[in-house]
């Protein structure tokens, strides 16, 4: 238990201490809101009552949570992987288990100042006021269903070499994030595309948090989509895990 | 537990001039102890990565305390080894144990550390001081060794403050063995541990690796370095496609190939010729000097005579433990089935 609390603390102090990762982490969502804010006429009711801007606030703290958790976890566990670190660690009293979860936790870790900081703009900039109750609501329910994002971190990490990483995580960011929503309301896209961001797991991250704004209960279908995803990311991970150890390559 | 290993704290550092570890306590005569079961069993382990057979039905029993060399040549199945005793790799076939339990669990229970063998990374997170990974690593153990022993043995006192990513690769080296050093370990696994260091940190570092030894620390390392494995091992282990072609102190070792060299001048050599002589397994031939490797050196220079090649200033001498590798090596033919049933 030590170990794992020694081990989450240099993880958490490392990803704090990489400034260039926490500028593009936070920086994009919140130049997305501030670019897409003009582009468009914010206060046009978008969805159930939601205008343009909060719509975006939205979709950004999505699109920030899934830029951490796929840089976080995705390239720096890969560069870990192949530097020799990882394996490294492997041969410590460190349970195998608790490399993931740490990875896991810390690129949670980030999402949350994400999620803060992009609400702050939009609070700032943006013109959105909403009760104090709802910020704290929206807040808390968009970082913990982030979870799938920061597994899919994790995996990428695992699954794909350190050449391959970097075109994989952006072109993975820009297909789920366009593709879910994040930049478009699904609404406005053509029928087949409506339907394919709903298999997707930013268009329901961020159905969550529209229902919250409208007043609207939420669905379940959005909350079984997000766990889902992240049982099965999650299930890959541990069978990735088996393959290696008996490659020899873990 | 009681352990037959000395800790850390109790021990002056390397350099000091009285000799640094006690000798191991005797277990009282009858009784049953388990601290006389090998530190390290092998038994008909066997493995494959894909189709590729990387261990052949290896055996092999490191006694505590032992400190045994790997020696090899590239892809023997060295590292693989060394995986397998960590529990790295799960091999397809066989019985693995360490400290008389499984390779996982034995590392779980922080008696073990080790240093792999990196390619081309440093093995150290990057953005770090080495400082903060050594006081991870320590943590991560229950009874560490102190910061200033392990910084001091592995010789890494100025390093301490640098960050990881601006060391060199021998200094990296030499960080990465105090990470395997930090936990106290009864046994340490080191994998071409001096493969980047300049030759007076490799001096250094055999000194170090034999203090383990006094230590009663079990000790298993791969190398390329023959005659330092030689110095510095109790036991010479040489593999070859898998399998443990020869097993013993380095001078058993040279002995046991009974390899001679001949040497000789003569004015017009022909390889080829001389290579057919009876008992030879090596010519060189630079310039005018011929050197035969021989394992019966009397039925060489009998066959030599024989041949009527037109020779002087002939010398026979024993081998080194070089040559007696490359004999060993050159004769263990790989099994024709390289393929799994
Ligand atoms: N992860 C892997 N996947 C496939 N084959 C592998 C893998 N690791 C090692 N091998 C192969 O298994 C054999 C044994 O490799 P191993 O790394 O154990 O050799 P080694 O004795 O340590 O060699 P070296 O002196 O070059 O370090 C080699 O033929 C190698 O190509
Ligand atoms: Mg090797």
């Amino acid at each position: 238990m030590n170990a794992l609390v020694a081990f989450g603390r240099f993880e958490v102090g490392r990803l704090l201490r990489s400034w260039k990762f926490l500028v593009i982490t936070v920086g994009f969502p919140v130049l997305f809101y501030m670019l897409f804010l003009r582009d468009h006429s914010s206060g046009k009711i978008v969805y159930a009552g939601v205008t343009w801007r909060e719509y975006l606030m939205v979709s950004m703290c999505s699109f920030g949570a899934l830029i951490a958790a796929l840089n976080a976890g995705g390239s720096r566990v890969a560069l870990e992987r192949a530097g020799g670190w990882a394996r490294q660690l492997r041969v410590t009293p460190l349970p195998a288990w608790s490399y993931v979860a740490v990875k896991m936790t810390a690129s949670m870790l980030v999402v949350l100042p994400v999620v803060l900081l992009v609400e702050l703009v939009a609070a700032t900039f943006g013109g959105v006021s909403l009760p104090v109750g709802t910020w704290v609501g929206l807040s808390a329910l968009l970082w913990v269903t982030a979870l799938p994002f920061s597994t899919l971190g994790v995996l990428l990490g695992f699954a794909v070499s350190t050449e391959a990483v970097f075109p994989v995580v952006t072109g993975l960011l820009f297909v789920l994030a366009y593709f879910g929503g994040l930049f478009t309301p699904v609404s406005s896209m053509p029928g087949a595309l409506q339907v394919a961001a709903h298999l997707l797991p930013n268009f329901h991250h961020l159905s969550l948090g529209l229902e919250v704004l409208s007043g609207r209960t939420l669905a379940a279908s959005h909350w079984l989509v997000l766990a889902g995803y992240t049982v099965a990311l999650g299930g890959l991970i541990v069978w990735r895990h088996h393959v290696e150890e008996a490659r020899g390559v873990a | 537990m009681a352990s037959a290993v000395h800790r850390f704290g109790e021990l002056p550092p390397v350099d000091a001039p009285a000799h640094l570890g006690r000798p191991a306590p005797e277990p009282p005569s009858g009784a049953p102890c388990p601290e006389r079961e090998p530190a390290l069993l092998f038994s008909g382990v066997t493995h494959y990565y894909g189709d590729h057979r990387a261990l052949d039905d290896l055996h092999l029993s490191v006694e505590r305390g032992q400190t045994l060399a790997l020696l090899g040549p590239n892809g023997a199945g060295k590292s693989t080894t060394i995986s397998v005793l960590l529990g790295l790799v799960h091999p397809r076939f066989g019985h693995v144990e360490v400290l008389g339990r499984s390779p996982r669990d034995a590392v779980g229970s922080g008696r073990v550390g080790a240093m792999l063998q990196t390619g081309s990374g440093t093995g150290l997170p990057p953005g770090v001081r080495v400082v903060d990974v050594m006081r991870l690593v320590r943590r991560l153990y229950a009874h560490p060794a102190p910061l200033d022993v392990v910084v001091e043995r592995a010789g890494i006192t100025t390093l301490l403050y640098r960050r990881t990513d601006h060391l060199s690769g021998g200094q990296a080296q030499r960080v990465r063995f105090a990470l395997a050093i930090a936990g106290d370990p009864e046994v340490v696994f080191l994998d071409e541990p001096t493969a980047a260091m300049d030759v007076e940190a490799r001096r250094a570092f055999w000194k170090m690796i034999r203090a383990l030894g006094d230590e009663g620390r079990t000790t298993v390392f791969a190398t390329h370095h023959l005659s330092e494995a030689d110095q510095v091992a109790d036991r010479v282990v040489v593999m070859h496609h898998g399998q443990v072609v020869a097993d013993g102190p380095g001078a058993t070792l040279k002995a046991a190939v009974a390899s001679r060299q001949v040497r000789f001048v003569a004015d017009r050599a022909d390889a080829l010729v001389l290579n057919a002589l009876e008992g030879v397994t090596d010519v060189q031939v630079r310039g005018t000097t011929v050197t035969l490797n021989c394992l019966d050196a009397d039925a060489s220079i009998r066959a030599l005579v024989r041949s009527g090649v037109d020779f002087r200033d002939l010398e026979v001498t024993g081998a080194g433990l070089e040559e007696a590798f490359l004999a060993l090596t050159s004769t263990a033919k790989r099994p024709e089935d390289e393929r799994q049933p």
